[in-house]
C-alpha cells in the first residue's frame, strides 16, 4: 500500500454553545468520532447533507481547527497538538482550497502577491519564474500576475485559489466545495484540471462536496457523513453501484439523472437532519431510516466490512445486501 | 399542445446604466400551457432571471421592456402598476432561490401565508388563517396548525422553501415561476420539493416555468426546454428534443459538461472553453462563436451573420440558432 498522508483517529470536534446560566452548557457535535486514512495518490470524496460536519472535518484535518478529542497524523507523525512555527512543515504538505473563490482571495492583493503568500509563510521568497509556472499549471498565464481578483471570472478565481494551494508543493489538497459556486461548463473545466494535476504531480485530494455526481467524477474512494460520523466508506464504484447504508442509498436515489424518461426508484427521506446538539441515541440515522428497528436505538453501529468486500464498510445493523457477483 | 396560459413574444430587456445600455434579454419567445412545465436553462448571466422578472413586471426602474407578455391573451407589458399588482401573486406567482429573503423574520410563517391570501381575497383574518394552515399542511409542514405560529428562523432551509411555496400557491395561481427553487438545498430536500411541485401541478393544473442550471432536474420534470445564451434563445424544443437531439453546440456542451451519478465516470468531462460573454459584448455574428468548437464546419458566417432560430428534426417545434443546419457530430 502506498504511503499514508493523513490519518484521523477517532476525531471529535465539539463547538461550545454559550447556554443561559440555568441550563446545562450545550455542545454542537459537529464531528463525532471519525476515522479516516488518505494515502498517496488517492482522491477521497467526502459527501453528506448540509451540516453533517464535512467542512469541520476538513478544517480539523488541515489543522485550521483543533480537535476536541482524537488524533491527527500527517505523514505518519502525530501533529494533533503542534502549534505556531512548528506547523509550517505540516502546512507545506497539506493545503486547503475553499468554496467561494471570491471570498477566499484578498481583493486588494495582486495575483502575484496572493501566490507569494504561502511561500512567505514558509519563510521563502518565490522567483517570478516560480509564480509563472504555478499559473501555467492551472491554465493561466504570466500576464495575469499583475491583475486583481475582481478582474477574473469565478472559474479563473478558483484556478488562482488552486495555484495558491499548489505553491508550496503539497502532497494533499483538501478542497471544500471547490466547484459548487461555478456554472456547469466552468465546473467541468476545474474538475478536469484537478484530474490533470493529480496525474502530473501525483497529488492526493480530499474533496468535500454535496454534489454526488461531481464526486463520482473524480473520487477513488467515498466517505459518507451523517451527523458528524462516517456511516459508509469504500471504493467509489462499490459505494455508488451498491450502497450498503440506507442513508447512502436514499441520498443516491435522490439525485436526478440528466436523461428524460429514466425514472429512479426514489427513497424520499422524510423529516430533517436532527440537531447535532442532541443527536439520537444509537444509530444517528434511525429517526429517518426506512429500516429502523428497536436495536437501532440501543448502541451506535460501528463501521464494519460489507459482505464480500474488505474495503467497503458501513455502520448499520441491517446493511443492504451486496450484489450477487460480489458474494460468490 | 393545449392553449398556452402564458405567452411571451420577442421579449427584450435593456438596462440603462452609467456605462451605457445593457441588453440583458435580446428577443426571446416562450409559452407554457396549463399543467405543463417549461424549463429555462443556461449559464449565469444568460438572462433567465431577468426574463422571468419581466413577465411579472418586477424589474428595477432602469429597465426598458419591450415585446408581448400575454396571460390568457391579455397583454401585461405596459399595464399600470396597480393592475399588475392584482395579477402578481394571484394569477402569476413567483418562488425565488433564496427562501430566507422572501420571508419576513418578524412575523410567524402562518401570518405571512395568510396575508398573502388576504392581499387578493376579501376575507376575515380567521378565514385567511384557516387557508394558511391548509396550505402549510399541503406543502408538507408537519403539524401545520401549530407550526403556523413559528418564525422563519425556527425552520430548516427546506421547510422555509416549503413555506415560500405555500405563499406562492395560496391564491391558486395559473402560472408559477420558480427561479432556482432548490439550488440552495440538499438533494434529499430537493427531491421532496420537486415532488411537491409535481403534485400541485397535477391537482391544480398550474403551469410551471422552472429556471434551473441542473440538467438532471430539468430532464426529470420539464416538458419543454428553452436554452438561453447571452440573452437569446440558443435552442428550444421538448425535453427529449433537447437531451436526445440537441442541435446547438452550446446545448451539446452543457450536456457533456454535466457529470452523472448513475454511470461510471468518463475519463474527462467535455468542457466549453472560456466563459459567457457579457450582455451586448458580441454584436455581430453568433454570440457563441468565441467558445464554439464547430465554427470550422461553417466558416465566415459564424463571425459575420447572427444565426436565427430555424426548425430542426424533433417532436414539435424544435428549433436551434446555429448556421450548422445539421446536428453536429459530438466532438470530445
Ligand atoms: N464555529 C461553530 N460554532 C458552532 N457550531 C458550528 C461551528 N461551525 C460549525 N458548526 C456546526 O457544526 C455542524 C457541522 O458543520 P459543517 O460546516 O462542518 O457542515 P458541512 O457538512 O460542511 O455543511 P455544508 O454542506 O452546509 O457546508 C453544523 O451543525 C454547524 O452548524
Ligand atoms: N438591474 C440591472 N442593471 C444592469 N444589468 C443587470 C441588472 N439586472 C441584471 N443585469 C444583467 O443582465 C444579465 C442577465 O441577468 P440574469 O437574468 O440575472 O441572469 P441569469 O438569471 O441567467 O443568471 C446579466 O449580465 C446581468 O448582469
Ligand atoms: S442501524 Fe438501523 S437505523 Fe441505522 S441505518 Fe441501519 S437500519 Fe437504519
Ligand atoms: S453559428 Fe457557428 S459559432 Fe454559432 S453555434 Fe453554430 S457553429 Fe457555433
Ligand atoms: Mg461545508
Ligand atoms: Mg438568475
Amino acid at each position: 500500500m502506498s504511503e499514508e498522508l493523513l490519518n484521523l483517529k477517532d476525531v471529535k470536534k465539539y463547538f461550545g454553545l454559550r447556554g443561559v446560566p440555568w441550563q446545562k452548557a450545550q455542545a454542537v457535535r459537529a464531528v463525532d468520532g471519525v476515522n479516516l486514512v488518505v494515502r498517496k495518490g488517492e482522491t477521497i470524496g467526502l459527501v453528506g447533507e448540509s451540516g453533517s460536519g464535512k467542512s469541520t472535518l476538513a478544517r480539523v484535518a488541515t489543522r485550521l481547527l483543533d480537535p476536541t478529542q482524537g488524533r491527527v497524523e500527517i505523514g505518519g507523525k502525530d501533529v494533533t497538538r503542534v502549534k505556531g512555527r512548528r506547523l509550517r512543515p505540516i502546512r507545506r504538505r497539506i493545503q486547503m482550497v475553499f468554496q467561494d473563490p471570491q471570498a477566499s482571495l484578498n481583493p486588494r492583493q495582486s495575483v502575484a502577491t496572493i501566490l507569494s503568500t504561502p511561500f512567505r509563510a514558509q519563510g521563502l521568497r518565490p522567483t517570478r519564474a516560480q509564480l509563472v509556472e504555478l499559473l501555467e499549471q492551472v491554465g493561466l498565464a504570466e500576464e495575469h500576475l499583475v491583475r486583481y481578483p475582481h478582474e477574473f471570472s469565478g472559474g479563473q478565481r478558483q484556478r488562482i485559489g488552486i495555484a495558491r494551494a499548489l505553491s508550496v508543493k503539497p502532497d494533499l489538497l483538501v478542497c471544500d466545495e471547490p466547484v459548487s459556486a461555478l456554472d456547469v461548463s466552468v465546473q467541468a473545466q476545474v474538475l478536469n484540471l484537478l484530474a490533470d494535476l493529480r496525474d502530473e504531480l501525483g497529488l492526493s485530494y480530499v474533496l468535500v462536496a454535496h454534489d454526488l455526481a461531481v464526486v463520482r467524477q473524480v473520487a477513488d474512494r467515498i466517505a459518507v457523513m451523517y451527523l458528524g460520523t462516517i456511516v459508509e466508506e469504500g471504493p467509489a464504484a462499490q459505494v455508488y453501484e451498491s450502497p450498503a447504508h440506507p442513508y447512502t442509498k436514499a441520498l443516491l436515489s435522490a439525485v436526478p439523472v440528466p436523461e428524460p424518461g429514466v425514472t429512479r426508484d426514489r427513497i424520499v427521506l422524510t423529516g430533517d437532519v436532527p440537531t447535532p446538539i442532541d443527536p439520537p441515541s444509537g444509530c444517528p440515522f434511525r429517526t429517518r431510516c426506512y429500516k429502523a428497528e428497536d436495536v437501532c436505538a440501543t448502541k451506535r453501529p460501528v463501521l464494519e466490512p460489507v459482505e464480500g468486500s474488505t474495503e467497503h464498510r458501513a455502520a448499520c445493523y441491517f446493511p443492504e445486501p451486496p450484489p450477487l457477483e460480489r458474494t460468490q | 399542445m393545449a392553449d398556452p396560459v402564458l405567452e411571451v413574444h420577442d421579449l427584450k430587456v435593456t438596462f440603462r446604466t452609467e456605462n451605457g445600455s445593457v441588453p440583458a434579454v435580446d428577443g426571446i419567445d416562450f409559452a407554457v400551457a396549463p399543467g405543463q412545465t417549461l424549463a429555462i436553462v443556461g449559464e449565469s448571466g444568460s438572462g433567465k432571471s431577468v426574463s422571468s422578472s419581466a413577465v411579472i413586471g418586477l424589474l428595477p426602474s432602469n429597465a426598458d421592456v419591450s415585446g408581448e407578455v400575454l396571460l390568457d391573451g391579455r397583454e401585461l407589458n405596459g399595464l399600470p402598476n396597480d393592475e399588475l399588482r392584482k395579477i402578481r401573486g394571484n394569477d402569476i406567482a413567483m418562488v425565488f432561490q433564496d427562501a430566507l429573503s422572501a420571508l419576513n423574520p418578524y412575523y410567524s410563517v402562518g401570518w405571512q401565508v395568510a396575508e398573502a391570501y388576504r392581499l387578493h381575497h376579501d376575507v376575515s383574518k380567521k378565514v385567511a388563517r384557516r387557508r394558511a394552515v391548509e396550505m402549510l399542511d399541503k406543502v408538507g409542514i408537519p403539524d401545520a396548525a401549530r407550526r403556523a405560529d413559528s418564525y422563519p428562523h425556527e425552520f430548516s432551509g427546506g421547510m422555509r422553501q416549503r413555506v415560500v411555496i405555500a405563499m406562492a400557491l395560496v391564491n391558486d395561481p395559473r402560472v408559477l415561476i420558480a427561479d432556482e427553487p432548490t439550488t440552495a438545498l440538499d438533494v434529499t430536500v430537493q427531491a421532496q420539493i420537486m415532488r411537491l411541485l409535481d403534485d400541485v401541478q397535477d391537482e391544480f393544473g398550474t403551469a410551471l416555468i422552472l429556471i434551473s442550471h441542473d440538467l438532471g432536474v430539468v430532464a426529470e420534470v420539464a416538458d419543454d426546454v428553452l436554452v438561453m445564451y447571452a440573452g437569446r434563445a440558443a435552442e428550444r424544443g421538448t425535453v427529449r428534443d433537447l437531451f436526445f437531439r440537441a442541435a446547438h453546440p452550446y446545448s451539446l456542451g452543457l450536456l457533456g459538461a454535466m457529470p452523472r451519478v448513475d454511470v461510471p465516470p468518463k475519463p474527462r468531462l467535455t468542457t466549453i472553453p472560456g466563459t459567457p460573454p457579457g450582455p451586448g459584448s458580441i454584436t455581430t455574428g453568433c454570440p457563441f462563436q468565441p467558445r464554439c468548437a464547430y465554427t470550422h464546419l461553417v466558416g465566415e458566417r459564424c463571425v459575420t451573420e447572427r444565426p436565427e432560430l430555424t426548425p430542426r428534426p424533433g417532436e414539435g417545434d424544435h428549433e436551434a440558432a446555429c448556421h450548422l443546419g445539421r446536428r453536429p457530430e459530438v466532438i470530445l
